[in-house]
């Protein structure tokens, strides 16, 4: 492609964008500009192959900018170095074609896939299972609106998969979602050469609110983690014990007393998964019923994961 | 909660984890005790 040097060494094409990061001065929109100089340099020279790269590599979970080729792919087209038509087809069919290799991962994964993002949750046991449940319930839903959500934009396709959505269901939603995020950034892009300034201005005013806003969040924080700390003291009063002593009282004569529980909920979707040998299984959300089928005349050991 | 029904409960440190760890013995889970999650089809 061939454009004036100017507008490849400078990238004076996104004017305001420079002008709002110089005069602020905010590191975010500093290095906001120079990425979008870097990007715009790259776009100018190799246009679309580059948005589309960016966009795939994305949307397959690599830690790329695609909102931010995006934007600056809409602000090319409106200096009239890139052309719409060509641009936003190439964007939309990198994103559905990394969204169907992410879908079809998880198909063939199943639930070893979620099981592994569960991992990192504050309650891995139901944490499957929630996960599992919200997005049956709104599943179709989170495909159109989670690209927007860093961290959750790439959760999506691997789950529509693992739980047998049809492909051709999972296209129509998911089309529509990366139809909307595609356009979503690129009319920025294209609208916004002046945005960024207007940002900039409003960050400068929000300034001090924002750092009270901040300082109330750290004391809220601090309060939830006082919170949360009595409230697991209860547990605390739980006795523990050693794989050892559970051991050591099953080879005994006090065997017979000896119940082992699987309070596991996570570790129950797998068709390879183990337990305890000898041990029952009892579902923690709903003890009420469950503890009907335990005996009070035996010692219960608990365990899970 | 058990403890408070009455139960004589103990938590198992290190959960399964530890127990297999320390080389004691395990079985699959029961096909009847699998939890089927939702699918879409």
């Amino acid at each position: 492609m061939d454009f004036p040097a100017w507008m490849i060494e400078s990238s004076s094409w996104i004017p305001g964008f420079h002008r709002a990061a110089r005069w602020t001065r905010a590191p975010i929109l500093v290095s906001l500009a120079k990425r979008m100089t870097e990007l715009a340099s790259l776009i100018s020279r190799h246009g679309y192959i580059i948005v589309a790269t960016i966009v795939f590599a994305e949307s397959i979970g690599l830690p790329f900018p695609a909102a931010l080729s995006l934007v600056t792919g809409g602000a090319a087209v409106a200096a009239h170095l890139l052309r719409a038509p060509i641009l936003l087809p190439f964007a939309l069919g990198a994103m559905l074609t990394g969204d169907t290799l992410l879908f079809f991962a998880g198909r063939r994964s199943g639930w070893r896939l979620l099981g592994f993002l569960c991992k990192v949750s504050a309650n891995p046991e139901t944490c499957i299972l929630r996960s599992a449940e919200s997005f049956y319930k709104r599943g179709k839903m989170t495909l159109v609106l989670a690209k927007f959500i860093p961290g959750v934009n790439t959760m999506g396709p691997p789950l529509a998969g693992s739980m047998r959505m049809h492909y051709g269901q999972f296209l129509r939603f998911d089309v529509m979602g990366a139809t909307l995020y595609v356009l979503a950034y690129f009319t920025l892009g294209f609208l916004g050469r002046d945005f960024f300034k207007v940002i900039g201005n409003t960050f400068q005013t929000a300034g001090h609110a924002m750092g009270d806003v901040v300082i109330v969040g750290v004391v809220v924080y601090i309060g939830y983690r006082f919170w949360l700390m009595r409230k697991n003291r209860v547990y605390n009063v739980v006795p523990r014990v050693l794989v050892e002593e559970v051991v050591k009282k099953l080879a005994s004569e006090e065997a017979t007393r000896v119940l082992v529980v699987d309070v596991r909920s996570h570790g129950y979707y797998d068709p390879d998964a183990a337990r305890i040998k000898g041990s029952i299984r009892i579902e923690p959300n709903n003890l009420d019923e469950e503890i009907k089928r335990l005996s009070k005349e035996k010692d219960v050991y608990l365990y899970c994961t | 909660m058990l403890r408070q029904k009455g139960f004589n409960a103990f938590i198992l440190v290190g959960g399964l984890a530890a127990w297999r760890k320390a080389g004691q013995p395990l079985e699959s889970v029961p096909r009847e005790d699998l939890v089927k999650l939702p699918t879409f089809s």
